[in-house]
């Protein structure tokens, strides 16, 4: 597809803080301009977070967007996203305060045919700099997460975050957000094997009144790479629209989200897992092996139980979430095979959860599953219509970096 | 032992943050010493610390709204514990416009100063932000370590020249050589000099004057017979001057040096409410 838009002076400021948040989680995104609008995705190497900005072609002075018809595949996509590197980008947007002083506007356009993606800054004084990026054809990358079903879920203005997390010292790698209907704690995370004796920890109490929207239908702490959800941060500032965060008990994923009438953006983070305390097996019973694509049909709730798998022992009692869970088909492992129990699962999954939402602006993921979807594992079946694969693989996910972590976190459940 | 304190006050409370944000250019780790009266900060001489040592004592009265500590035993009322004071620094600096900080010895996964700010919300509850800072309790066969240094037997003392004026003579000094002579006699005249292969650069202050000290068995009345004129150097670290000034984040009520030619250099920054005692020792 070929596509031509333009960013006008005051939006550009808003467009360099999404390339800037993107910029920390990856060293490349992929640049996916389709007839609705725009979408800027990117994954982390552990696929431990995903971003996603979507900027409807409101968002933009000018938006146009052709659908060029090219030989292809059966696999492939009418119009495949391109990756660039974001290396090549940020300098475009460098010091995004001063871009909106001396850039009258900005165009983008796409030259699917010599695989150049072009972006000229037109600035004061007549200047114009005009930046011509290679991009390389990618595999498509969407990751679908249940933000509804989640039973945690808070709403406020990117002020209160920013305030709160300027506490913490930039170096600090994770949090943990930690909430139960009657407060919520944000707090400096530690492993088990931290020196206390050498390490500052610091922890904010705030109350529920401070929220704009505030629901916790389970206590829950869920650690988080605090990192990579500073961007989102310094963008929804930038686009002054409140962030909404959807999660559920640790282990699932954290999704920060904000949406207005002209953007929506979602970053979504893998959360650590806890073990299981009460452990009765000499087998850790803890999260490394979440649930096979198979598994879904259990009414299980936590990684640690589960009817297939009898390696698990421990079990804890099905929370009264737990048939809501079943919906959520969370990550499968590598290992897991991509076959047509994972097709067949999403698709019912997908059967429940498209609603209304997906006629809107279906690009962010009101939907069910946090499940990365790419060619790379052979089974896409992509229906021409739906531009979101409700029918993806479960692929690699947060469940590799969980295990790096090892997290013996204590229980508060 | 057990120590708590609580800040009202946002200027006492933007005071201490400024005496802590100084303390912490000045030292990676120091000893915190608690009294009924007094706050102090130590660093002593030891090598590790490059041979300077600190000495900075402060009225609690001066800061805190409340303040109970209870030392170790009824006769050694007093604590010492050991900390980073930039985590101090860092507590501090996001509480300028709190309600109230509150400061207590406690005890989780290890001996913490616990520093619990109160900010103002939206919400009619406060948000509390707590620092736990980890300390290391020094037991007190090791006090005497750390004891108020002397005043040592000084050839010269002088009062010191502003010090911005000092600070961005030294700063640029600092990136010529690693080293500074400072030399100053009863005249009250002062020089500081740098000397490498390719430059020698002085800068001289006059009319600094000399601060009367109260004569002591008879080794101020020597200096009487002194030549007035004679200066008295030493050669010392620059950057250990250059944190020294820098570091300094309000003018200070007096401000004076002592040299001790060849030994030491024993500088004395005075405040209402906080003095400040540092030594950088001579090279050779």
């Amino acid at each position: 597809a070929a596509m031509k838009c333009v960013i006008g002076g005051a939006q550009l400021r808003v467009f360099g803080r999404a390339i800037h948040a993107i910029a920390r989680i990856s060293d490349e995104f992929w640049f996916d301009p389709v007839e609705k609008g725009l979408a800027l995705r990117s994954v982390n190497s552990s696929r431990s977070a995903y971003a996603c900005v979507f900027f409807s072609s409101m968002f933009f002075q000018h938006y146009c967007w052709t659908a060029v018809s090219q030989p292809c595949q059966k696999e492939k996509q009418l119009s495949l996203p391109c990756k660039l590197i974001i290396k090549s980008v940020l300098p475009v947007f460098r010091c995004v305060n001063v871009l909106e002083r001396n850039v009258e506007k900005c165009s983008i356009s796409t030259n699917p045919s010599d695989h150049h993606i072009t972006f000229q800054l037109l600035c004061r004084h007549g200047v114009v700099k005009t930046y011509n990026l290679t991009f390389q054809e990618c595999d498509p990358l969407q990751a679908v997460f249940a933000k509804h079903m989640c039973p945690n879920i808070l709403k406020v203005h990117s002020r209160l975050l920013a305030d709160v997390m300027i506490h913490f010292p930039t170096s600090q790698e994770e949090i943990t957000l930690s909430v139960t209907p009657m407060k919520v704690c944000f707090k400096s995370y530690t492993e088990e094997d931290t020196d206390f004796s050498r390490t500052m920890l610091t922890e904010i109490q705030l109350s529920p009144e401070e929220f704009d929207y505030f629901q916790v239908g389970v206590d829950s702490e869920v650690t988080f790479c605090l990192k990579e959800l500073r961007g989102l941060l310094a963008f929804s500032e930038a686009a002054s629209v409140p962030v909404s965060i959807h999660f559920d008990r640790c282990g699932k994923p954290i999704a920060f989200s904000i949406e207005d009438l002209l953007l929506e953006a979602s970053f979504i983070l893998a959360t650590l897992c806890e073990a299981e305390k009460e452990a009765a097996s000499p087998e850790p019973a803890c999260c490394p092996r979440p649930w096979d694509s198979n598994s879904d049909t259990a009414t299980s709730k936590k990684p640690q139980q589960k009817g297939n798998t009898p390696s698990i022992n421990s079990a804890k009692p099905p929370s009264a979430l737990a048939k809501q869970e079943v919906k959520n088909i969370p990550r499968g492992t590598e290992r897991d095979v991509p076959g047509t129990a994972g097709a067949a699962t999403a698709k019912a999954a997908g059967g429940e959860a498209t609603e209304a939402p997906y006629e809107k602006n279906s690009y962010l993921y009101k939907y069910c599953i946090f499940q990365f979807h790419s060619l790379f594992f052979g089974a896409i079946s992509y229906k021409e219509k739906e531009a979101i694969g409700d029918t993806f693989q479960s692929l690699v996910t947060a469940s590799d970096t969980e295990e790096e972590f090892g997290a013996l976190q204590s229980s508060q459940v | 032992m057990r120590f708590r304190a609580k800040i009202v006050d946002l200027a006492c409370l933007n005071h201490f943050s400024r005496i802590i944000n100084t303390i912490a250019k000045l030292a990676k780790t120091c000893i915190l010493r608690l009294t009924v009266c007094k706050l102090y900060f130590i660093l002593s001489d030891k090598v590790a610390n490059g041979g300077a040592s600190m000495w900075c004592e402060l009225s609690q009265g001066n800061f805190f709204d409340e303040f109970q500590m209870e030392g170790v035993a009824a006769e050694h009322n007093e604590i010492y514990l050991e900390l980073v004071p930039e985590n101090l620094s860092r507590a501090l600096k996001t509480a300028q416009n709190a309600k109230a900080v509150k400061i207590k010895l406690t005890n989780k996964h290890c001996p913490c100063l616990s520093v619990a700010v109160e900010l103002p919300s939206l919400s009619s509850s406060s948000r509390i932000v707590t620092h736990d800072i980890p300390v290391g309790v020094i037991p007190r066969r090791m006090w005497n370590d750390f004891r108020e240094p002397s005043v040592p037997d000084f050839d010269v003392s002088i009062y010191l020249p502003a010090l911005k004026t000092m600070k961005s003579v030294v700063e640029r000094m600092k990136n010529l050589s690693n080293f500074i002579v400072i030399e100053a006699n009863l005249s009250g005249e002062m020089n500081l000099k740098i000397e490498t292969d390719l430059v020698s650069v002085t800068t001289h202050f006059k009319d600094l004057g000399n601060p009367p000290w109260a004569s002591e068995d008879g080794c101020q009345s020597s200096a009487q017979d002194r030549d007035l004129e004679s200066m008295a150097e030493a050669c010392i670290d620059i950057k250990k001057l250059q944190q020294l000034l820098a570091g300094q984040q309000v003018n200070p009520t007096k401000a004076l040096c002592n040299i001790v030619r060849k030994r030491i250099v024993h500088f004395i920054l005075l405040h209402e409410e906080v003095s400040l005692q540092y030594f950088i020792p001579a090279v050779a």
